[in-house]
Order: structure tokens, then sequence, then C-alpha cells
């Protein structure tokens, strides 16, 4: 009896499978985040963000680039070098339960990489195709690219090596190697930034006007195929997944 | 880890555990691939797609099909032969047309005022479910290809007519006689307005006149069948779950 209550009272204290707090936090940081930045680019894109000689272009929009990039790059260090210091050393002998709530941490984060992707690849991507439809490009730093660019791609490329971090460091599943497929998800988005590079070289040489399909984008298209490597991940965490729930749920 | 322990306490633990990661399990897959397929095709059929103006009855019927069968074929491959769940592409289509109407009204219009009936995104449902349902019938790739491949190239016109044809009336405005999609171009100038840029109705297949529509759709969906055998195969490779040594990276 006495060890029952004790039993009862260990899992009253235990930590939840999921922390539900952790996955709404973190998906409204995003929402609200890029809410802001919308509102910025809205109210500061075409009051300074017109002419890239004026001075309020420097003020509302070059500052904002230097800004970002500065705490891009802290926070990227931070996260990742917290990941990798406070790895489990042990974790081939973590219990099945345990494993279970480090899959649901895992899946918190690439809950929030494939909602960093939407905004990065998706919503800022073709927002930057109207605004040079509608303003012809003076700079490679217009205000749709310091936020396309240098703000929302950084963004996915910190979450999406978090959270192979994570799974690297915590998860049985991930320790027998390096995982084809979740390296092609994260790498090849990444590799979108630097291709940025390709872009605009190319826009200095030839375009000041938008064709959105000019084979001058095409890198961007390779790379975002790697998208679907996602699939890999998700079969591979079925399986583990299914592993761990199998007699239970037979 | 002991293998005769386990991870849940119940088997309603268990069934509530399976059902939260099927919840999670869909949310990235679909924020993934809407991701990648909408950057995919706004940037290889994205000028058809953005503007009215831009969809003729040649080039806009001929590229968009083609270019966005691509990910449906390639989760299509994951979710059948994998899961047996026959809405890879219902799925992707739902994903590309989310993003996109979100940004349309979001940015087209909200941040740079091209009004909705000018820059409405073009419509892949009736293909996608034709090709789900064709799979989900035949059990075949092959016969989803050929079949369902063909379909989506030729259902992409028909599918959109509805809303493209009030736009594709004649008007004569200054003695030049053009589609009304044209005068809404004509009015919106953009960087992508001269015509040196814009790709339409170009080619002597205009020659023909009202045949030109079918004639591009049905080359849309013979070239459709190939792609959707080539992105079938790169699904199936980003489904693999291999794991390699880190001397080979």
């Amino acid at each position: 009896m006495a060890a029952t209550t004790e039993s009862v009272r260990a899992d009253a204290a235990e930590a939840p499978l999921l922390n539900k707090t952790n996955l709404i936090a973190g998906f409204m940081l995003y929402l609200v985040f890029y809410s802001f930045i919308r509102w910025y680019e809205g109210v500061y894109g075409w009051s300074a963000g017109l002419d890239s000689f004026a001075p309020e272009f420097e003020t509302y929009w070059m500052n904002m680039l230097y800004i970002e990039l500065v705490l891009e790059v802290i926070i990227s260090a931070a996260l990742w070098g917290y990941i990798w210091k406070s790895r489990d050393r042990k974790v081939m002998s973590i219990t099945p339960r345990e494993e279970l709530r480090r899959h649901f941490t895992h899946w918190t984060w690439l809950v929030m990489y494939g909602w960093a992707i939407y905004w990065g690849a998706s919503y800022f991507t073709e927002q930057d195709g109207t605004w040079h439809q509608t303003i012809v490009r003076d700079t490679d730093f217009t205000p749709s690219h310091i936020i396309e660019f240098y703000l929302s791609y950084p963004i996915y490329i910190i979450t999406g090596v978090s959270a192979f971090l994570y799974a690297k460091t915590r998860l049985p599943t991930y320790n027998e190697g390096l995982h084809l497929m979740y390296l092609v998800a994260v790498i090849g988005p990444f590799m979108i930034l630097p291709n940025v590079g390709l872009n605009e070289w190319g826009h200095t040489f030839w375009f000041m006007e938008e064709l959105f399909v000019a084979p001058l984008h095409y890198g961007f298209v390779f790379f975002g195929w790697a998208a679907l490597a996602i699939m890999g991940v998700v079969n591979t965490e079925v399986m583990a997944i299914t592993k761990l729930l199998k007699k239970d749920l037979a | 880890m002991s293998a005769s322990q386990s991870a849940v306490r119940s088997r309603a633990e268990a069934v509530a555990v399976s059902r939260t990661f099927d919840w999670m399990i869909l949310f990235t897959l679909f924020t993934a691939v809407l991701g990648g397929y909408h950057i995919h095709y706004m940037l290889t059929g994205g000028d058809w797609d953005f503007w009215s103006d831009w969809k003729d009855r040649r080039l806009w019927v001929t590229v968009a099909p083609i270019v966005s069968i691509t990910f449906p074929a390639a989760v299509q491959a994951m979710l059948w032969y994998r899961y047996r769940l026959p809405v890879g592409a219902t799925i992707c289509v739902l994903a590309l047309l989310l993003g996109e109407w979100i940004n349309r009204y979001m940015n087209f219009w909200g941040w740079t005022y091209f009004p909705v009936n000018f820059c409405f995104p073009s419509n892949l449902m009736p293909g996608a479910i034709v090709l789900d349902v064709i799979l989900m019938l035949g059990g075949s790739m092959t016969l989803t290809a050929v079949v369902g491949g063909l379909a989506w190239g030729l259902l992409f016109y028909p599918g959109n007519w509805p809303i493209i044809a009030p736009l594709h009336v004649p008007v004569e405005y200054n003695g030049m006689m053009f589609t009304l999609a044209d005068l809404q171009g004509y009015h919106y100038v953009r960087t992508g307005t001269p015509e040196y840029i814009r790709m339409v109705e170009k080619g002597t297949l205009r020659t023909f006149g009202k045949d030109v529509a079918p004639v591009s759709a049905f080359f849309s969906g013979f070239v459709s069948v190939i792609i959707y055998f080539l992105w079938h195969f790169f699904g199936k490779w980003f489904n693999k779950t291999d794991f390699i040594s880190g001397e080979n990276v």
C-alpha cells in the first residue's frame, strides 16, 4: 500500500510526456514575432523603404539588418552550444518512458521547424515577389530581402539545426550514425541562404524587373525540394514510436 | 533501455500518445511540404499563377500542370506505399493553396494593393482529387502516372474555367481589342508588365483560335505523365530511413 502511494506520488510529480506549454509558447512566439514583422513592413516599407540612398532607409532598414544579423549569430551559438553541451552521454540507457518523452520534445522542435519553414519559404518568399513587382530594386538589401533572406531563412535554419542536434544528442534512435534524410531536410533548406549570393549576383547584372520564373531563381527551387526529406524523418520517427507503443496498442 | 519495460501506463495512454503524435506529424508534414512546394511552384510557374493577365490559353495551361505535379507525385509515393493513405496529392495541393491564398490576401492585396480578383491563385484541386482516386482504386504507380498524369494536365483548364472565363471576354480600349484580364494588367503596372517579359499567347498555335487551350492541355498532360514518373522516384528516395557514418560526411 505504501509502495503504491509512493508510486502515485512519483507519477504526479513526473514531468508530462508532452510539455504543451512549450509547444503553444513556441508556436505563438513565431506567430507574434512575424505578425510584428509584417506590421513593420507595412508601415516602414512604404515610408522608408523605397529609396536605398535615403537617410531614413539607413535608419529603418539597414539598422534592422545589422541588428538581426548580430542577434542571429548570438542566438544560434547559444542555442546550439547549449544543446550540445548539455547532451546525454548515456543516451542508450534511458527508460522507454523517458525516450517517449524525448520524442515528444523532439516533435515540438520539428513542429517549430515546419512552422518556421512555412513563414520563410512560403509567406515571406512569395511576398518578395509582389514587392519587386511593385518597386524597382536599387539595392540588394531591399526591405523584403532584409526580412525574407536575412531574417526568416536564418530563423528556420536555427530551428532546423536545433531539432537535428536535439535528436542526435538525446534520442537512441539517432545514435547509430547520421540520418541521411534528416541531414538533407536541414542542410538543403539551409543552402537556400548561400544561394542568395547567386541571386544577388545575377540581379546585379541582369534584372531590374521581376520575372519570378527566371532560371536565375532555380537554385532556390532545387534546394526547396530538400523539404521533402522530412518524409524520411517522419518514417524513422513512426518506426521508433511504434516500437515504443506497439505492445500497448495491440 | 529494457525491452520489458513499457513506455506508457495503460492502453488508453498509448492511444492518446499515438493520436497526439499523429497531429504533430501531420502539422509538420503539411507545413514543410507547403514551404517546399510553394517555393518550387512560385519560381517555376509563379508569374502565370500570380496575375490574371498571365493566365492565357497557351502557356499558363501548359506550364502550371507540368511544374505542379511534382510534389503530389513525391508525397503520394510516401503516403500510399508506406501508410496506404490515398491523400498525398490532395494534401499537397491544399497546403499550396492555403499558402498562396494567405499570401495573395495578406501581401499582394494587404501590402502592395493588387485586388484579389487580379492575383488569385490557380485551382489545382480537381486534378489532385482525381490523382488520389486513381491511385486508391488502381493501387498502381504506372496507372496513376499515365491516366492520372494525363488527367492532371487535361483537367487544369476546365477546373479554372469558371474563374477565368469572365476575365477572358474581349474588350475594346483605345482602339485596341484585348481581354478584360489584359485590361486589369494595363491598369496595374508591374515590373513584369513589359511584353518582352510577359510570356502569353506567343507562337503560331494562336492561329488555331479556339483549339489553343485543348491542344496545350493535351501536351501538358503528356509531359505531366513523365514528370509524375520522375517525381515518384524522387519521392521514394526522400522516403529513405538510412543512416550514414560520420566519416562519409
